[in-house]
């Protein structure tokens, strides 16, 4: 009697949960690649975050106006069609005829107007994008097909800041007649692909549109599934049941390597991990936490001990998979030096203790007496920041620093550390390299408190570089800026980290964007397939 | 029974203002949020704007109360990052966490407690040293190993079951399989002990001595009043599987309650986390409440008392 209640019980409990259970996905004859994401993936409104990886997704079911060409140094057509310089702030823009969104809205100038409009105006404050989309001036419809887009001042990284996050368009009738929160249930957008069914930051299948404007997509479906842990996303490819996973880990290189069928692929990530080095007390709220604390870092020779006490390539090698780099230059962005600040031989001299030593004596540190110096990272972040971050504490070390290396978690490291400013002496940053955004951070004007670097000179190269529309002087300008980045060490640069992917070749071809964004309107079948 | 509702009734209302205190507070002693969703390039003023559009800046209190107010309708304001209704957000995952935790209960309790009655039954023998070691073996063993071998040969080997998601009904087997076994083997040795306490009392000998068959004795007798600390245990282990199997959960992608918490602890996601601590803790309530009916329906001296 007793046994059968309980069965009973666990029964009715069971059919509950039963209820529940997400159907499965029906079996067809589509193509479909699966990439394993290692979440989470924020809202598909794309104007309502900045989240990059959430962004590769968005990719795919929007089309901007224009976008960044897979390897970088240039532009592809999207929704529009083509697009010129009319005078030093004026750029126009001329849209696809008859091109609409996948619920037939056309996507004409008015449409890109309210896009733009929505992200670069502050009016709802809970779309954070405004701040990147400052530099548009205004947006004027020319005629249904083409359209103006205005700057204050000559913008000369315009078509880079014009294809960055926000650049989605979305159909506007559409948005307004249901509202955000039902366009986030059922987005519709202007891409190659259709959002077919999602669940929220778990997994997302978007199929291929057939009146896309620039062809169908080779593959059929594209499904962005989430599974955070690495080791699981290695045994779902062996298993077969995903085909591309974004990070592998350095243990499971040589075994995934030898699968037949499978192939590791690798590209520059455009994301660097620097040192953030004190250089100005007042920034930030470090002077109301550690009232009267005078950084060691303030003075330049201290900085240039750190600078030249740090073997990059070996931190590249600790890290996993990154390459050495003297200053903020990724391979994605040809203005970079990159020749000049990432070549093999000129990083490895630049490694030299000794000097390092003459430094920290210069600014007066009996041999073996350096200063101490706070040390903040986070955990995890892109990779490898705890263990990097402690081989730079040896190293720091090594030539007389004292280092008070604290490790924290991510998210506590951002809230107690990085926004408020209370970084003291060194500071483990990961960032990105966009050359549009760059100078900003270094400009006298930038209030951000955990970046500000004000020199007046450096300042005035900056502001000459972001209104040069002619290549060339810009480069001459980046030339002296860089001079400047290398001559303060107030971000002392380690290394360029680079992706190292698993893609299921026998299936299909892909290959990594340079800027490291794992999005895959160009992913086609293998040959054969 | 209505008295014993009423109570619980009002205990259950009495608990959960506890809980929406404690919290609203530890969600925010975790840090700010919006040190998370401002983008790097915004500046001090620009992350006050963003905080007063989201009802940070307001004093503590005047956010706990608005948070009170619109809990009570169901209301936990909208996800930072999905921008969805945090409730909708939490719910879609409760489904799948409930369901995995019955189906590992299912499995847990088909193996511990016929493998801890045997082995009461035949102290000291073959049968009891082996389940001694299974158990020993299945407590000792990391949830997140076990779900990792599993993949390895379910998946990655024979091909036969999928490593990740919630898409077909046999992508249940291998993480529920991983959470039971753990269940089993905890439940199993304290299902062995409190058979041993049981059999030894004057009343089952006295059941023997009438004659009463072996198999009367023990699920009549012996067995009703073995199980009342398995059903306390088994209680606790449940609200555990509801709210707490996130390596689980992260090993196998499931989509469930626990991962969904810890990622949006992690990226301060507070509507989220407030929605989800507040359901997880009326759930594991609602379970206590059930398992104390449960009590009366093993032994009919608690609801006499």
């Amino acid at each position: 009697m007793l046994a059968k209640r309980v069965l009973i019980l666990l029964s009715l409990f069971l059919i509950l949960g039963a209820l529940a259970i997400v159907p499965a996905t029906a079996q067809d004859d589509m193509s479909e690649f699966v990439f394993a994401h290692a979440g989470p993936i924020r809202s598909m409104d794309a104007h309502s975050h900045w989240f990059i990886s959430s962004h590769w997704l968005t990719n795919l079911l929007y089309d901007c106006l224009i976008w960044r060409a897979p390897e970088g140094g240039g532009y592809v057509p999207q929704a529009a069609h083509s697009w010129e310089l009319v005078d030093d702030t004026t750029w126009r823009f001329h849209l696809r005829e008859g091109a609409t969104f996948h619920n037939g809205e056309p996507l004409d100038a008015a449409a890109v107007k309210w896009n733009i409009d929505r992200v670069r105006v502050e009016i709802d404050p809970q779309i954070p994008l405004w701040l990147q989309w400052r530099f548009v001036k205004d947006t004027i419809v020319v005629d249904d097909l083409t359209i103006d887009i205005t700057t204050e001042e000559p913008h000369a990284y315009f078509e880079n800041d014009v294809s960055f996050n926000g650049c989605e368009l979305l159909p506007p009738q559409y948005f307004q007649e249901v509202g955000q929160e039902e366009f986030i249930r059922n987005p519709v957008g202007s891409g190659p692909y259709k959002l077919a069914e999602f669940s929220e930051n778990d997994r997302y299948v978007f199929e291929a549109w057939d009146d896309y404007h620039s062809g169908r997509p080779e593959v059929d479906r594209v499904i962005y599934q989430v599974i955070p842990e690495p080791s699981a996303q290695v045994a779902a490819l062996l298993a077969g049941q995903v085909d591309m996973i974004p990070s592998v880990p350095v243990p499971d290189r040589e075994r995934l390597e030898a699968t037949e069928g499978i192939s590791l692929i690798r590209e520059t990530a455009n994301r660097m991990h620097h040192l953030r080095v004190r250089t100005q007390a007042e920034t930030g709220a470090m002077s109301e936490t550690y009232p009267g604390y005078e950084p060691a870092t303030m003075d330049v020779n201290v900085r240039w001990a750190i600078t030249h006490a740090l073997d990059r390539h070996l931190l590249a090698e600790v890290q996993g998979s990154a390459e050495g780099r003297l200053a903020r230059v990724c391979s994605y962005h040809p203005e970079g030096y990159a020749d000049k600040y990432a070549d093999p031989d000129v990083i490895s001299d630049w490694y030299n203790p000794d000097l390092a030593r003459e430094y920290l004596a210069k600014a007066g540190y009996a041999e073996g007496e350096g200063p101490t110096v706070y040390f903040d990272t986070m955990n995890v972040r892109d990779g490898g920041e705890k263990e990097v971050a402690e081989v730079v504490a040896a190293m720091l070390e090594d030539v007389g620093f004292t280092v008070d290396l604290t490790v924290r978690d991510t998210a506590a490291h951002f809230s107690e550390i990085s926004t408020p400013g209370n970084n003291r002496d060194i500071m483990m940053t990961s960032l990105g390299c966009s050359v549009g955004l760059l100078p900003l951070f270094y400009q006298c004007s930038w209030e951000a408190p955990r970046y500000r670097a004000c020199d007046a000179e450096w300042d005035a190269v900056a502001q000459a570089i972001l209104t040069t529309h002619d290549f060339d002087q810009r480069l001459e300008l980046w030339g002296q800026w860089w001079e400047h980045y290398i001559e303060y060490q107030g971000t002392v640069t380690l290394y360029e980290m680079t992706s190292v992917a698993a893609l299921n070749t026998a299936e299909f071809d892909f290959t990594l964007r340079k800027d490291g964004w794992m999005t895959f309107r160009d992913v086609k079948l293998a040959d054969g397939m | 029974m209505r008295e014993f509702i009423i109570t619980r009734f009002f205990q259950l209302i009495v608990t959960m203002f506890i809980v929406s205190l404690l919290v609203f507070l530890m969600v925010r002693l975790r840090g700010d949020p919006i040190s998370i969703m401002a983008p790097p390039i915004f500046n001090e003023e620009q992350i006050q704007a963003l905080r007063a559009a989201w009802g940070f800046d307001r004093p503590v209190l005047e956010q706990y109360v608005t948070f009170l107010r619109k809990a009570v309708t169901g209301d936990f304001g909208i996800s930072f990052f999905q921008r969805l209704p945090a409730m909708e957000v939490v719910i879609d995952r409760m489904g799948n966490s409930w369901l995995l935790a019955a189906v590992a209960s299912l499995i847990g309790l088909t193996i511990a407690v016929p493998l801890g009655i045997l082995s009461a039954l035949k102290r000291n023998s073959l049968l009891d040293f082996a389940s001694t070691a299974l158990a020993s073996l299945g407590t000792a063993m990391p949830s997140f190993w076990l779900g990792l071998m599993l993949i390895i040969i379910f998946s990655v080997y024979l091909r036969i079951l999928p490593s990740f998601g919630a898409l077909e009904p046999k992508a249940i087997i291998m993480p529920s399989v991983t959470l039971g076994v753990g269940m089993a083997a905890r439940l199993s040795r304290l299902t062995r002990s409190a058979m041993l306490e049981v059999l030894n009392q004057d009343y089952v000998r006295t059941a023997r001595s009438k004659g009463l068959q072996s198999k009367t004795v023990v699920t009549r007798h012996a067995l009703r009043n073995a199980l009342i600390p398995v059903v306390t245990v088994f209680g606790l282990q449940l609200g555990w599987l509801l709210g707490g199997s996130v390596v689980v959960e992260s090993v196998f992608a499931w989509p469930g309650l626990g991962r969904l918490m810890v990622e949006s602890i992690n990226v301060r996601d507070i509507t989220v986390v407030q929605a989800g601590l507040f359901w997880f803790s009326l759930s594991f309530i609602l379970i206590n409440y059930a398992l104390d009916a449960l009590y009366m329906l093993i032994d009919p001296r608690i609801r006499i008392g």
